[in-house]
């Protein structure tokens, strides 16, 4: 069990296009995150001893390096996910590199090391991806959808694959100027979500895969919300046989 | 997981709770559907809220003596007298969310200035009140409207999101208290529904009542836990349907029966302008306000 979290912060498209400075309200619910949800989520894990990794993109660690310095203080580990969360789809090769580049500078400097695991911002990378990330030395990624096990890229990179049904986004995220969900669905049930989550690790350990998640501290952390996920947490516990790991761990196993 | 509590609420209590309530009538369908002005069935989605939504909200508060704070398009006011009259008589608290729910978005400091300005003076002329607390009814405050509204003698803003509980604004607003929002314990994002025009756009089914009840106690039984300031926002034409009514009183009776402030936003905002720690620099509104800092006007 590879407990994942996107620290993104204000970070994504409206900081890219640079609406966000005349949207106060829109930063600070992304700002929410490594300012609240994060704090919660460090405090629930410490009481579980359970370890996670967190995706970070530097600009968050820039604008918020005691609380990001926590993560790793906690025996956590922290893996790249953009300066800006950039859409690598977007960008040429050495606009990729440029982004690590710059980002494990500031992790390096802020957070005492550079990351080894990648996860992309916003999904989807270029077709060269895979083989830049591993000649800039990570060792794996956590970006695609389509497994319930690690696989290795061809490259060499190992895969931790996550899956949209363990994406917080996809049942609480809720914002509006931009609107998202564009159509306005609703905020789901957040027991039917605890009670989907709960069948899909059940699953997962029936059948002795590999689980991750890709949750938002702005989005699970909120009070009621980080009850849930130590419910579910505490529920793994109990099933027994569980290994809990960071993904930097699982890739290491995997590879060996 | 209950984190040590750090704020010292009023009369020894755990947590706060602010219930506010948006009355927006026909605004609320307008305000999406500009060209719905000849759609009588589309705009009496909203006027059931004045009609039905308000006797009944304020019934239901009334009940358990559960205090409140309204946001009035200041263009209600004198389209329902009777409504605001009886908001203002319960002895609920009135603040200012603009004209007409303007996009506050589309315009500049000046206009969303001018507006509620505007809104201000028509409260004190139709009601004899002066509001001291504003809510961007559509849109987001510039920037620089903070520093404008307590130049203009306001003492609380709620328009936010950043925190779950309340914090000052950054210098120089800085004695300006925010109390942050969220859509999760907001009744709009579950149960507003037209059919044609869609509202929301993509047509979502209805979220199902009793879900709602348990997402609101979920997180309220975490603020409590965690001694924050639970802010729940309603909007009369959704939550005061004879069925829903009852899930709101369901709620209030747990609210009511844990050792909570209740308290209108302004009365909060008195306590935090009095008690409350300043921003820490790492605060989200000083993270921001360091970053644009040099184009605020």
């Amino acid at each position: 069990m590879a407990l994942a979290f996107d620290l993104d912060g204000p970070t994504g498209d409206a900081m890219l296009s640079g609406a966000i400075w005349d949207r106060p309200a829109y930063f600070s619910l992304g700002g929410y995150g490594p300012w609240r949800g994060l704090d919660r989520i460090l405090r629930l894990l410490a009481e579980r001893a359970v370890p996670a990794t967190f995706f970070v993109p530097a600009w968050v660690v820039e604008h918020w390096p005691a609380q990001c310095r926590r993560i790793v203080e906690a025996g956590h580990e922290v893996g790249h996910h953009g300066y800006r969360h950039e859409r690598y789809w977007d960008l040429s090769s050495s606009a990729q590199r440029a982004v690590i580049e710059r980002s494990q500078e500031i992790f390096d400097r802020e957070l005492g090391g550079t990351a080894v695991g990648f996860r992309t911002p916003s999904g989807d990378w270029r077709p060269e991806t895979p083989d830049l990330l591993s000649a800039m030395g990570f060792s794996y990624s956590s970006s695609m959808r389509g497994d319930d096990r690690p696989y290795l890229h061809p490259c060499g990179l190992v895969e931790i694959p996550a899956r949209s049904e363990m994406d917080d986004y996809a049942s609480f995220a809720y914002t509006r100027n931009p609107d998202w969900p564009s159509g306005g669905s609703r905020i789901a049930s957040y027991r039917a979500t605890l009670d989907s989550w709960t069948r899909e690790f059940d699953g997962y350990h029936a059948e002795g895969l590999c689980l991750t998640t890709i949750f938002h501290p702005k989005v699970i952390g909120t009070p009621g919300r980080a009850a849930l996920l130590a419910r579910w947490i505490d529920h793994m516990s109990a099933a027994g046989g569980v290994w809990f790991a960071t993904c930097r761990e699982v890739a290491r196993w995997w590879r060996r | 997981m209950v984190a040590p509590v750090t704020i010292a609420w009023p009369h020894g209590r755990s947590a706060a709770v602010v219930i506010t309530v948006a009355f927006e009538a026909e605004l609320a369908i307008l305000s999406v559907a500009p060209d719905a002005t000849d759609r009588a069935k589309s705009l009496s989605v909203g006027t059931y809220g004045a009609t039905r939504g308000v006797p009944r909200l304020l019934a239901e508060l009334a009940r358990r003596g559960t205090p409140s704070t309204w946001f009035v398009p200041s263009a209600l006011l004198e389209r329902y007298p009777e409504q605001v009259g009886a908001i203002r008589d319960a002895g609920h608290e009135l603040a200012n969310c603009g004209v007409a729910l303007e996009d506050f978005g589309a315009v500049d400091t000046a206009v969303q200035l001018a507006m509620v300005r505007r809104a201000q003076e028509a409260f004190q002329h139709s009601l004899g009140v002066l509001p001291t607390g504003f809510r961007v009814g559509r849109g987001e405050m510039s920037p620089g409207l903070p520093a404008a509204l307590e130049a203009e003698g306001f003492t609380w803003t709620s328009s936010l999101r950043g925190d779950d509980r309340p914090h000052f604004h950054a210098a120089p607003a800085g004695r300006l208290v925010e109390i942050p929002q969220h859509h999760q314990l907001d009744d709009g994002p579950y149960f507003a529904f037209n059919l044609d025009p869609p509202i929301p756009p993509g047509s979502p089914r209805i979220a199902p009542t009793g879900d709602v009840l348990d997402n609101w106690v979920t997180e309220f039984d975490a603020y409590h836990a965690e001694g924050l300031c639970f802010v729940l926002t309603l909007h009369p034409e959704l939550i005061a349907t004879p069925g829903r009514i009852g899930m709101l009183a369901q709620f209030l009776d747990h609210v009511h029966n844990r050792d909570v402030w209740l308290a209108t936003a302004g009365e909060v905002a008195r306590f935090w302008g009095e008690h409350g720690p300043a921003n820490p620099p790492e605060h989200p509104v000083e993270v921001y306000h360091r970053i644009i800092g040099a184009t605020t006007p």
